[in-house]
C-alpha cells in the first residue's frame, strides 16, 4: 500500500472515531448541572428579559438533540460558533493557539534535545554518577507535580526579583524594539519551558535509558560485539536505531498534544495558552469554546498518531503499513 | 457521576489556589500578629474639598497646557469649552497605573452591550456619563451635563450640556448623542436589555426630546425617584460612529466594539481611550487627549499616558505579581482577611499603602425557604410540609438568628476584615437604619424563643410542637473558604440548641439553579451585592414578585408573567415601602420608608444576615491623588479609582524633566 493511500484510508477511519468523541463530549456536557448563565442570574440588576434574551442568543433554550445538530451542521461548515462570554470561538483559539504552540513546540524540543542523548549516556554508562544524578533528577521529576515546580519557580521568581512572575510580554513590551520583544518573550518563558521540560524529561529519559539497556542485551549486539565491531558502531549504529522505535510512538503522542496546552501550568503561570482557555471554558459550561478545544485535541491526537506511525515506516523498514 | 469531569477539574482548581497560597504564606516569613487589624479608616475618608464653581475656559489648547480663563465676549460667541474641575492635588502628566483583574478579563468595550461587570467597569473609564454619584456626598454629581432640572411635578428632568465637549475623535459631543443613546440605543433595546430595564418605570420607557443643542428634557410616566440614580456612571454613546450599526439587526450589536474590534475604531468621552487588548493578558488604555475635565491650573486631565489591566487567572496570582512589583495597585475584592495581615507588614518594605474604605456593598445571609406551595408540575410540595412551619415560624427564624456567634464569624473567618451584620443594607449605605440594633448570641434567649412556641428540648434534640427532630440542609456555593468557614460556625452554633444541620457544600451554578428553578432546598448562606446609594435597586429582591425575592421565589408562568396570590403581610408592607419610597422626592420621606423596609426585615428576618466583606485596597506610593471613598465605588477596573483622572505617577516626573532639558 503506498504511503498516500494509507494516509487516506487512517483519515476515513478517524471520521466516525470523531463523531463519536463530539456525542459523547457533548452528552457528559449536557449532563453536567453547571448553567452557562448562573453568573447572570445571580445578579440583582439582571431582569428576566436580559436572561432570556441570552438564551435565545446562545440556543440554550432549544433541547440537547437540536443543539446538537446545529453544532454538528455549524461546525461542519467550518463554523465553530460564539462563546458564552461573547465573541466568535475560532478568534478565541487562534488569539491562544500561537502562544500554547510556542510553548509546546520549546518544550519538546528541549526536552528530546536533552532526553535522548542523556538517557543514551546513562544506559551506555551505566551506575555511573551521571546515571545515577539523572535517576535522581527524573525520580523527583516523576513525582512531583508540574504546579507544584511551576509555584515554587514563582517563589524563585518573586523573591530574586530576576524572572518576570507569570505572564508571556511585559507591560512595556509593545513601546520595545524587534529585538528586544523577542529577549522579552524569552525571558518569561524561562519557566514555563523548565516546568515542562523537566517533567516531560523524566519520562523520555527513564524509557530511552530501559530501552537502550534492553538491545545492549540483545543477542545482536553480542553478535556485533563479537565481530569485533568498534563500540561506538555498535551502540550508535546498531543499537540505537533498535532502542528509539518505541519513543517514535511518543513522539506521535506528544505532537499530538502540542495544541491541547499545560491547563495546570498555565493556569499559575497566568500563561495566555489553550489549556487555560479551555479549563475556564469548562468551569463555565461555555459549551461552543469546550466543544471547539476538545475536538481540536483528539484531531490532533489522531494526526500525532499518523505521523507517529508514518515516521516509524522510515525508521524501520521492517514494519509495513499494510 | 454526571459531573464528574467539572468536579475534578474545579477540586484541583481549589487544590492548585490553596497550595500556593500555602506557599505566599512561607514566603512571607515573618509570623502573624495577634492583633486583629485594625478596623478604622487609614486614609482618604474625609472630605479634600468641595466641588469648585463652574468655570468657562478656551478650548483650543495642547495636551498639558493651560488653558485660558474665557472672556465675556468668548462665551457670548459660543467659542468656547466648558470643562469641568478636579479636586485633587495638582500632579504631574506622563506615567502609568497598572492594575490586575482575575478570571478571563473583559469581554468587550461596548458598555451598552456588555453583560459582566468587568466590561462595565472598562466602560466607565471610556465613556463619561450625563451624571455621576459624588464620592464624598453620595449626591448627585455633574459630569458632562452642567446642571439639571427637575419640574414641579416631578416627571421632567432638563439636562443642560457642557459646551465645547469633544469625543476622542474630534467630533462636538451634543444633545444628539444623548438623544441617540437612550433614545435609539437604549430604548430600542440594542446590546444590553437591563439597560433598558433599569430605566422602565413599571415596563413604561421615558420619553426623550432634544429642545436645543445642548438641552434634553426626559419624561417619566409617573414621579419616580431613582430615575436619576439609574443614570449614574451610564455612559453616552458616539452617535457618529454607532448610528450605523443601528440600521442592522440587534443581534449585531453584541459585536460591536468587543475586545476584538481595531481600537482606532472606538471613539470614547472619558479620561481614556483603548490602546491595545492582548487577549488574555492585559488591556492598554491610553490617555484621551480630548477629555473635558482639567486640573487647578486649567490643564487637561488625564495625567497618566497609560492605564494598564493585567488579566491574571486567580486571586493568588495577582497578590504574586503586586508583591513583585509587576502590579501598581490592588483594588477592592482582592485582598482578603489572611491575605490583609499579610499584606499590611508588607507595606514598608513593599513601599504601598492599604486603605480601608469601610463596609462592601454586599450582604452576608442565613435564608430559609418560606415557600408553601406545591410545584404544579409534580404536585408535590418544595419543600416538606413539616419542615415548612419551622422555617415559617417567626419565633423559629429569630431563635437561629440569636444562636448564631457572628463576632466568632467575623474574627476566626474574615480574620477581622468585615463587620457583622443585622440589616438589609451595608453599614456603609446611606440609607442605613441606624436605629436597628446589634445583639449578641444569646442562647438563653433562643431557647426560651423556642419553647414559648411549642419546642421541646429532649437528649440533645429540638423537637417542634408535634415530636419531629428539628434537622435541615445547609447550602453555600462549594470553592470558597469564607463561607465554609461560616457555614461550620452555624452549624455547630445550632447544634447546641439541638438543632441537626447538615451542610453541604454545592457548585455556584448549581445553587442558582435551586434558588431560581427547582426551588429544592431548605436552607442557604449565600450573599447579594447592594447599592449604598439607590436602596431601590434592590426591589429585585423585595418587591414579591421579583426575580430574586429568593426567601418565596414565585416563579413566572407560561407567559413570564409572575402572579402572586398568597403575600405575607410583611411582604406586601416591604413592597408597598419601596413604591412608596420611590414615588417621593422628599428625603425624609425617603428615609422614612426605607427605615421601615429595614425594620420589618429585621424583626421578621427572611434573611438572617451575618456579616458584609470589608473594601480594602492597596495602591504604591509612587501615585499621588489616590483618595477613595466609601461611596466612590465601581465595577472593577474604575473600582474605588473614582477620580482616576486625577492620579498620577510620580515615576513620571523625572522623565518628563529629562525630557524638558533636551
Amino acid at each position: 500500500m503506498s504511503i498516500a493511500a494509507y494516509i487516506l484510508k487512517r483519515l476515513l477511519q478517524a471520521l466516525p472515531l470523531l463523531f463519536i468523541i463530539s456525542v459523547m463530549s457533548f452528552t457528559m456536557l449536557k449532563l453536567a448541572p453547571i448553567d452557562p448563565l448562573a453568573t447572570l442570574k445571580a445578579n440583582p440588576a439582571i431582569s428576566q428579559a436580559m436572561i432570556k434574551a441570552e438564551e435565545e442568543r446562545l440556543g440554550l433554550n432549544k433541547p440537547p438533540v437540536v443543539q446538537y445538530g446545529l453544532w454538528l451542521s455549524r461546525t461542519l461548515t467550518g463554523n465553530l460558533g460564539i462563546s458564552t462570554a461573547g465573541g466568535p470561538v475560532s478568534t478565541l483559539l487562534l488569539q491562544r493557539a500561537f502562544n500554547t504552540l510556542l510553548l509546546s513546540v520549546l518544550s519538546i524540543l528541549f526536552t528530546w534535545l536533552i532526553a535522548i542523548p542523556a538517557g543514551t549516556y546513562a544506559a551506555v554508562y551505566r551506575g555511573s554518577y551521571i546515571d545515577k544524578f539523572f535517576g535522581l533528577l527524573t525520580a523527583v521529576g516523576m513525582s512531583m507535580p508540574t504546579f507544584l515546580l511551576a509555584m515554587l519557580l514563582l517563589m524563585f521568581a518573586l523573591s530574586s526579583g530576576l524572572l518576570p512572575i507569570g505572564g508571556l510580554t511585559s507591560a512595556y513590551y509593545f513601546d520595545l524594539s524587534g529585538c528586544a520583544q523577542i529577549l522579552d518573550i524569552a525571558w518569561h518563558l524561562v519557566i514555563p519551558v523548565t516546568v515542562l521540560t523537566f517533567v516531560g524529561l523524566a519520562g523520555i529519559q527513564r524509557q530511552m535509558r530501559g530501552n537502550l539497556l534492553d538491545v545492549l542485551r540483545k543477542e545482536y549486539v553480542r553478535t556485533a560485539r563479537a565481530k569485533g565491531l568498534p563500540e561506538h558502531t555498535v551502540i550508535y549504529r546498531h543499537a540505537l536505531r533498535n532502542a528509539i522505535n518505541p519513543l517514535i510512538t511518543l513522539l506521535g503522542f506528544e505532537l499530538g498534544s502540542i495544541l491541547s496546552g499545560a491547563a495546570l501550568t498555565e493556569t499559575v503561570l497566568s500563561y495566555p495558552g489553550l489549556g487555560r482557555l479551555t479549563l475556564e471554558a469548562v468551569l463555565t459550561k461555555d459549551l461552543n469554546l469546550v466543544m471547539a478545544s476538545l475536538m481540536l485535541g483528539a484531531l490532533m491526537l489522531i494526526l500525532g498518531n499518523l505521523v507517529a506511525d508514518i515516521l516509524l515506516k522510515f525508521a524501520d523498514p521492517r514494519i509495513s503499513l499494510e | 457521576m454526571k459531573s464528574a469531569p467539572s468536579q475534578l477539574l474545579s477540586a484541583l482548581k481549589v487544590l492548585l489556589l490553596c497550595l500556593l497560597q500555602l506557599l505566599l504564606l512561607c514566603a512571607c516569613s515573618t509570623p502573624y500578629p495577634k492583633k486583629p487589624l485594625s478596623n478604622k479608616g487609614t486614609s482618604g475618608l474625609d472630605l479634600v474639598s468641595k466641588p469648585s464653581a463652574q468655570k468657562l475656559f478656551l478650548g483650543e489648547e495642547s495636551n498639558a497646557q493651560q488653558l485660558k480663563p474665557a472672556s465675556a465676549a468668548e462665551i457670548a460667541s459660543g467659542k468656547v469649552s466648558e470643562f469641568f474641575e478636579n479636586r485633587g492635588k495638582i500632579g504631574n502628566f506622563g506615567g502609568s497605573l497598572t492594575v490586575a483583574t482575575f478570571g478571563s478579563g473583559p469581554k468587550t468595550f461596548n458598555p451598552w452591550a456588555a453583560t459582566e461587570v468587568e466590561s462595565h467597569g472598562i466602560g466607565q473609564l471610556l465613556f463619561e456619563s450625563l451624571i455621576d454619584v459624588d464620592p464624598w456626598t453620595g449626591e448627585h454629581l455633574c459630569r458632562l451635563a452642567r446642571s439639571f432640572e427637575v419640574s414641579d411635578d416631578k416627571r421632567d428632568y432638563i439636562f443642560h450640556l457642557r459646551r465645547g465637549l469633544q469625543w476622542s475623535d474630534g467630533f462636538p459631543l451634543t444633545a444628539d448623542d444623548v438623544i441617540f443613546t437612550f433614545g435609539t440605543l437604549i430604548k430600542e433595546g440594542f446590546g444590553n436589555q437591563s439597560l433598558r430595564d433599569t430605566l422602565s418605570i413599571d415596563g413604561q420607557y421615558p420619553s426623550i426630546e432634544k429642545i436645543d443643542a445642548y438641552t434634553v428634557k426626559f419624561r417619566t410616566p409617573k414621579p419616580f425617584s431613582p430615575f436619576l440614580a439609574s443614570l449614574h456612571g451610564l455612559g453616552v454613546a458616539p452617535k457618529h460612529a454607532l448610528e450605523k450599526y443601528t440600521k442592522r439587526p440587534h443581534q449585531e450589536f453584541f459585536a460591536v466594539w468587543d475586545v476584538n474590534c481595531n481600537p482606532a475604531d472606538l471613539v470614547t468621552s472619558g479620561p481614556f481611550r483603548v490602546g491595545r487588548y492582548v487577549p488574555s493578558q492585559r488591556v492598554e488604555l491610553i490617555r484621551n487627549p480630548l477629555y473635558g475635565m482639567c486640573d487647578a491650573s486649567h490643564r487637561r486631565l488625564p495625567y497618566l499616558d497609560r492605564f494598564t489591566e493585567a488579566i491574571v487567572p486567580d486571586q493568588n496570582s495577582m497578590l504574586v505579581k503586586f508583591y513583585g512589583n509587576e502590579l501598581d495597585f490592588l483594588d477592592i475584592r482582592s485582598i482578603r482577611g489572611p491575605d490583609a495581615r499579610l499584606m499590611k507588614q508588607r507595606e514598608g518594605p513593599g513601599n504601598f499603602k492599604m486603605y480601608n474604605l469601610g463596609s462592601d456593598d454586599g450582604t452576608m445571609f442565613l435564608m430559609f425557604n418560606l415557600n408553601q406551595r406545591k410545584d404544579p408540575q409534580t404536585g408535590k410540595y418544595y419543600v416538606d410540609p413539616v419542615k415548612q412551619r419551622w422555617f415559617n415560624n417567626l419565633a423559629f427564624r429569630q431563635a437561629v438568628s440569636h444562636a448564631i456567634n457572628r463576632t466568632s464569624i467575623l474574627n476566626n473567618v474574615l480574620r477581622g476584615v468585615g463587620s457583622t451584620l443585622y440589616t438589609a443594607e451595608s453599614p456603609t449605605a446611606i440609607y442605613l437604619n441606624k436605629k436597628l440594633k446589634a445583639y449578641d448570641q444569646d442562647l438563653e434567649f433562643s431557647k426560651k424563643l423556642l419553647t414559648d412556641a411549642g419546642f421541646k428540648f429532649s437528649h440533645g434534640w429540638l423537637l417542634d410542637p408535634n415530636g419531629n427532630k428539628i434537622e435541615f440542609t445547609l447550602n453555600t456555593n462549594a470553592g470558597n473558604s469564607i463561607r465554609d468557614g461560616t457555614c461550620v460556625i452555624i452549624q455547630n452554633d445550632l447544634k447546641k440548641l439541638g438543632i441537626k444541620v447538615n451542610y453541604q457544600p454545592i457548585d455556584f451554578n448549581i445553587l442558582v439553579d435551586k434558588t431560581e428553578q427547582s426551588l429544592d432546598w431548605e436552607a442557604i448562606v449565600m450573599g447579594l451585592t447592594g447599592d449604598k446609594i439607590e436602596p431601590y435597586n434592590g426591589a429585585n429582591i423585595w418587591k414579591t414578585e421579583g426575580r430574586l425575592h429568593m426567601f418565596d421565589q414565585r416563579l413566572p408562568d407560561s407567559s413570564g408573567k409572575t402572579l402572586v396570590n398568597d403575600e405575607r403581610p410583611f411582604e406586601k408592607e416591604i413592597a408597598h415601602c419601596f413604591n412608596a419610597a420611590a414615588n417621593t422626592f422628599d428625603q425624609t420621606e425617603r428615609h422614612k420608608y426605607f427605615d421601615r423596609y429595614q425594620e420589618i426585615v429585621y424583626e421578621q428576618l427572611p434573611f438572617i444576615y451575618l456579616y458584609s466583606a470589608l473594601d480594602l485596597t492597596a495602591m504604591r506610593n509612587t501615585h499621588g491623588n489616590y483618595n477613595p471613598t466609601p461611596l466612590g465605588i465601581y465595577y472593577t477596573p474604575k473600582g474605588s479609582l473614582h477620580n482616576i483622572e486625577e492620579i498620577f505617577d510620580t515615576r513620571a516626573k523625572s522623565t518628563n524633566r529629562i525630557r524638558e532639558q533636551k
